[in-house]
C-alpha cells in the first residue's frame, strides 16, 4: 500500500468527492461514538473480520534490519471482534473503577486521505488521530497516532472498518493505562 | 516567642480519639532509627513517608537498587553475539549485550569522557557502542575499544584505556534470567534469591527447554511510587477479586473464590509469591483454550519434574515479586519490572514468556492473551494503575501522612509445611508477603554493609 509512483490523479481514480466526504463522515462519527462511550454502536461499525492493531513501537537504529513493527511483537491491541467485544464488556461493568467517574475522551481526526484498492468496495484510508483523556481533578493524557484503515462497503451499503493499524507516536506510553480506542 | 495567633478554644472532649499508633514523624533527618520507625513488619504498620519522601527515595536508590540484583534480560532476548538491549538499574541507564565470549555483559550507558549516552536504541545488534560526542567507542563487553585521534593522548599520564571502559556490573543468571548488580560486596545471585530459587523453577524449569521471551515489550509510565506495584505483586491476592471485578465479570460472569486452606503465601529474603493450588486459574483468564489444554496435557510431566506440590503452581491464581522490582504472574506468563523515576513515577516494562518447547502456536496465544489482560491496555491491568497512582498522590497531604497504613492482614498465619520452602503462611489472601517485603527493605535501608543484612 505504498504511495510510491502514484500521481495525484491515479490516487483520485475511483475515489470521487462524494466518497471522500462519506468516509470522512464515517470517521468523524466513529470518533463521536467513542467520545460518548456508545461502544455497542461503535462495535457495529466493524466488519466481522476486523483486525484492530496497535503495535508496540520501538526506538531502533536506522541501520537495524528488523521491521519497525511486527505482528510477532507485543502490542497494545492485536484484536479481532471477539477481543474488542470483551474490552467493551469490561468498560460497561459498574465495577470498572477506572471509568467511574467517567474518563472524558476527546478524539480529533484529521489529514484524511482515501485511496482506491484492487477491490472496488474497499479503500485504504490514512488519518491522524489526537486523543485527550481527562480524568478526575487534573489528570490529562495525550495520545497521538497515525492510522491506516481499510474501509469496506458491505452488502447492505454501509461502510465498515475492516482493518486498522494504529502507529502510536510514543515508544514509552506516557500514561498509567490505555483505556481508550484510537 | 509569642504565639502568632490567639489560642483557639480547646478541642471538645468527645472528638474521636486517634486509635492508630503515634503519628509518624515529620520529614526530619533520615538516620537509621528514623528509617526503622517507618516500618513495623511485626504488627503491619507502614509510614506513608516511604512512598513520598525524596530523602527516602534517594536512600533507596543507594541502598536497594545500587546494591541488589536487578533483572536486566532473559537469555532469549539477546541470543547472538552483538545482540543488545538497553534498560535501567534504578535510574541508571544500562546496556546489556552478548559479547564475543558469548557471555552477557551489563554496563552503564554513559561515556567515560563526558558522560553522554552511548546507545540510544532500545534493542538491536551492534559491533560496538560509539559516543556521538567525540567518537569514543566501546566493545560489546563495555571495554574502551577506540578513541578518536588517540595520538592526542600519547604520553598522557592519566589516560589509561584499561581504566576507561564503561562501568561494568556483575552479571549472574538463574534459569536464563540475567541479573545485574553494581555492588562488589553483594552476595551471589544464588544466595540473594535464597530459597526463592526453588519457587522460580516452577516457571523457569517446569520443562527441560526452560522458557523464552516473546519479542518486544510494552513500556508505560505510571505516576506512582515503585513500591506500590511491587508490593501488589508480592502478595496482594486480596485486591484481585475487587479491583479486577469488572474484567472477571466481563470474561466469566462471576468472581472466583480463593480457598484459604488450599492457598499460601511464601517468601524468602523479601521475595514473595502468593498462590493457590488450583493449577490453572491464572492461565484460564487468558481466554485461550489451547493454553489450558497444553497445561492439562503436561500436568503429569510438570509433577515429575517439580513434585506434585510445586506443579500445582504452574498456572494457578497467583502473583509474585523478586525484591525489589521484578514481578510476574504464573499462568499469565508475564514478567515485568517497575523502574523508579523519582518518588512518584515508575516506568513499567512488560514481557510475555512461555516454555521454549511449547507448540509454536502457543506463542501467539500467550502474546495476545497477556495483551488482553495484563498490559497497559489489558482489561485487568488498567484498573491497577488507577489504584497505584492515587495511593501515591494522596500522600502529598501533610495531615494525610500522619496516619500510618495498616498492613496487618493474616498476622499469625505462619505455618510449618513439610514441603514448601522459605517462610510459609496459609491463605494467599494475606499481607504476610507485604510485611516480609518491607522487612527486607528496612534491612537494606539500615545496613551500611551487606554483611549487616540478615538472611530472611
Amino acid at each position: 500500500m505504498s504511495d510510491a509512483g502514484k500521481s495525484g490523479a491515479a490516487l483520485a481514480a475511483g475515489v470521487d468527492r462524494d466518497l471522500v466526504f462519506e468516509i470522512e463522515q464515517f470517521l468523524y462519527r466513529e470518533a463521536r461514538l467513542l467520545d460518548e462511550e456508545r461502544y455497542d454502536e461503535w462495535l457495529a461499525t466493524m466488519a466481522p473480520d476486523v483486525h484492530y492493531w496497535m503495535p508496540g513501537i520501538q526506538a531502533r537504529y536506522r541501520a537495524d534490519k528488523a521491521d519497525l513493527i511486527s505482528r510477532t511483537r507485543m502490542a497494545y491491541f492485536d484484536d479481532d471482534l471477539d477481543y474488542l467485544t470483551k474490552r467493551v464488556e469490561r468498560a460497561k461493568q459498574t465495577t470498572a473503577w477506572a471509568e467511574d467517574p467517567p474518563t472524558r475522551h476527546f478524539h480529533m481526526v484529521s489529514n484524511i486521505e482515501v485511496e482506491a484498492t484492487e477491490i472496488p468496495d474497499e479503500w485504504v484510508v490514512h488519518s491522524l488521530v489526537l486523543n485527550l483523556r481527562h480524568r478526575n481533578e487534573a489528570e490529562e493524557q495525550t495520545l497521538t497516532a497515525r492510522r491506516q484503515d481499510l474501509v469496506r462497503r458491505d452488502e447492505t451499503g454501509a461502510l465498515k472498518l475492516a482493518r486498522r493499524l494504529i502507529r502510536l507516536q510514543q515508544t514509552v506510553l506516557q500514561a498509567k493505562n490505555m483505556n481508550a480506542f484510537l | 516567642m509569642s504565639a502568632p495567633f490567639a489560642k483557639g478554644p480547646a478541642a471538645p472532649a468527645d472528638l474521636p480519639r486517634d486509635e492508630a499508633p503515634a503519628p509518624a514523624p515529620g520529614p526530619g533527618p533520615l538516620d537509621e532509627a528514623a528509617v526503622r520507625a517507618m516500618v513495623d513488619s511485626e504488627q503491619g504498620w507502614i509510614d506513608r513517608r516511604i512512598f513520598w519522601d525524596p530523602q527516602v527515595y534517594a536512600l533507596e536508590m543507594e541502598r536497594t537498587f545500587a546494591r541488589c540484583w536487578i533483572f536486566v534480560a532473559h537469555d532469549s532476548q539477546i541470543p547472538e553475539v552483538g545482540d543488545f538491549l538497553t534498560t535501567y538499574v534504578g535510574e541508571d541507564a544500562v546496556i546489556v549485550a552478548r559479547a564475543r565470549d558469548r557471555q552477557v555483559h551489563a554496563f552503564i550507558n554513559s561515556c567515560s569522557h563526558r558522560g553522554n549516552r552511548v546507545c540510544f536504541a532500545e534493542a538491536g545488534s551492534a559491533r560496538r557502542f560509539t559516543c556521538n560526542f567525540h567518537g569514543w567507542s566501546y566493545a560489546l563487553d563495555g571495554s574502551l575499544s577506540g578513541v578518536t585521534a588517540e595520538e592526542l593522548y600519547k604520553d598522557n599520564p592519566t589516560f589509561d584505556r584499561s581504566k576507561l571502559g564503561l562501568h561494568k556490573a556483575r552479571v549472574e543468571s538463574h534459569g536464563g534470567m540475567h541479573f545485574a548488580c553494581f555492588d562488589p560486596e553483594a552476595p551471589s545471585l544464588a544466595d540473594y534469591l535464597g530459597e526463592f530459587r526453588w519457587y522460580l523453577d516452577v516457571l523457569l524449569d517446569n520443562d527441560e527447554g526452560g522458557i523464552e521471551f516473546v519479542d518486544g515489550n510494552i513500556k508505560s509510565r505510571l505516576k506512582c511510587n515503585w513500591k506500590f506495584p511491587a508490593e501488589d505483586f508480592v502478595g496482594d491476592a486480596y485486591h484481585a477479586t475487587w479491583t479486577h471485578s469488572s474484567a472477571l465479570q466481563a470474561l466469566f460472569g462471576n468472581i472466583p473464590t480463593m480457598k484459604a486452606d488450599r492457598s499460601f503465601q511464601v517468601n524468602a529474603n523479601g521475595h514473595g509469591w502468593d498462590f493457590g493450588l488450583d493449577f490453572i486459574s491464572n492461565a484460564a483468564t487468558l481466554c485461550e483454550p489451547e493454553i489450558v489444554e497444553y497445561l492439562r496435557e503436561n500436568e503429569v510431566r510438570f509433577a515429575e519434574r517439580l513434585g506434585k506440590m510445586r506443579s500445582r503452581m504452574v498456572g494457578s491464581l497467583s502473583s509474585a515479586t523478586v525484591f525489589p522490582n521484578l514481578s510476574f504472574l504464573a499462568g499469565h506468563n508475564t514478567f515485568r519490572t517497575w523502574n523508579p523515576k523519582g518518588p512518584a513515577e515508575t516506568e513499567l516494562h512488560t514481557w510475555v514468556f512461555l516454555n521454549r518447547n511449547a507448540p509454536d502456536s502457543l506463542k501467539e496465544k500467550y502474546r495476545r492473551g497477556v495483551m488482553l489482560t495484563f498490559s497497559p491496555a489489558g482489561i485487568f491491568e488498567m484498573d491497577d494503575g488507577e489504584n497505584f497512582e492515587h495511593c501515591t498522590a494522596s500522600n502529598a497531604g501533610v495531615v494525610t501522612r500522619r496516619r500510618k497504613l495498616h498492613t496487618g492482614l493474616g498476622l499469625g498465619s505462619e505455618v510449618e509445611h513439610p514441603e514448601l520452602k522459605g517462610n510459609v503462611h496459609r491463605n494467599q489472601v494475606n499481607e504476610a508477603n507485604h510485611r516480609a517485603f518491607y522487612q527486607r527493605w528496612t534491612d537494606l535501608m539500615t545496613a551500611p554493609n551487606w554483611a549487616d543484612v540478615p538472611v530472611r
